[in-house]
């Protein structure tokens, strides 16, 4: 889709009406035990703001959500404040990064693909976001079941 | 360009050290060097001095007082490319002074969303309307093309600059 700059008129991408958005498959979902996202900002309102956001966005689909505080991190740095000399006249900064999980709890995977690019999209500037999926899946046949029981029906079959 | 080229992995901050002799390519380790007693902070005069809310308060009250004029995620912890999105920055600054002269009422604020820039100015109405879309359009185009990303400006017009107070 070639981009055009089009000023003081923000026009959005034109939708494409010949694709259809609601595909139908016969393959099964991805399931999710658990989407951990961890928000970072330097700005607690804004972190907030975006918890309120994302919490009513997950209760109006109907996904259980978690919200907790994990402790803030601060970076200082020590410089010299002169250009010269006075070794002993410093200047400290500091960048703090302050941090929110959102943890939900049994999804799909389409759910979780609708509820992620809505967030995502509505991300503020200056915050960064990172996304661990739990996924679950049927347990491979070829484990089901214990090894010996098979391994004595060879045995058996070998010595009669 | 064959200085800037020669320091790329040192730090952006040597690259003032190598301006002066640019067919030396040996590396200078030097500390970034901040005089904390006047950085970004308006000098107090006869009480005269018309200021704006951002001059009046001094670094210190940023998250405090004042916001940040260049939000991105760079400075984050484990985030990268904070020194590409300051040089940018510094560019996209000088570059709206040059393109706007004597208009700007106040400092641009840079917002990072995803790929695209957004560049937030106070202006004074120092130009007629036509003038201001036809370099609100050229900036646009060409900052975009030379970025290689959506770079779009949002102005707001202001009849004189806004005081805060006198000092």
């Amino acid at each position: 889709m070639k981009w055009a700059p089009w000023s003081n008129l923000h026009m959005d991408v034109p939708k494409d009406l010949t694709k259809p958005t609601i595909t139908v498959s016969d393959e099964p979902d991805t399931l999710y035990k658990r989407l951990s996202i961890l928000v970072k900002a330097h700005d607690k309102a804004v972190l907030d703001s975006y918890e309120y956001f994302a919490v009513l966005a997950a209760k109006e689909l109907g996904i259980s959500i978690n919200v907790h505080e994990p402790p803030r991190k601060i970076e200082r740095l020590t410089l010299l404040k002169s250009v010269h000399i006075f070794k002993k006249h410093r200047v400290q900064y500091e960048m703090r990064t302050l941090y929110r999980c959102l943890e939900l709890k049994h999804l799909t995977g389409c759910t979780a693909n609708v509820y992620l690019e809505y967030i995502q999209r509505n991300l503020p500037e200056g915050v960064a976001m990172e996304v661990t999926k739990t996924q679950i899946q049927q347990l491979p046949e070829h484990i089901k079941e214990p090894m010996w029981e098979t391994l004595t029906e060879e045995k058996e079959e070998r010595t009669s | 360009m064959a200085a800037s080229a020669s320091v790329r992995g040192l730090g952006w901050r040597v690259l003032a050290c190598s301006w002066e002799l640019p067919c030396t390519w040996r590396a200078l380790h030097t500390s970034a060097v901040c005089a904390k007693n006047r950085a970004a902070r308006v000098r107090v005069a006869k009480g005269d001095k018309p200021v704006s809310y951002e001059e009046a308060h001094a670094p210190h009250h940023i998250a405090h007082r004042k916001g940040w004029l260049s939000l991105h995620t760079g400075n984050l912890d484990g985030e990268d490319h904070a020194a590409e999105r300051t040089v940018e920055d510094v560019f996209l600054r000088k570059f709206m002074l040059g393109t706007f002269p004597g208009c700007l009422a106040d400092q641009i604020v840079l917002k990072r969303r995803a790929n695209q820039v957004d560049i937030c100015a106070l202006v004074l109405r120092q130009l007629p309307a036509h003038k201001f879309y036809f370099l609100v359009g050229y900036s646009e185009t060409l900052l975009s093309h030379f970025y290689k990303c959506p770079v779009r400006l949002h102005l707001q017009t202001v009849p004189s600059k806004v005081v805060y107070k006198y000092i």
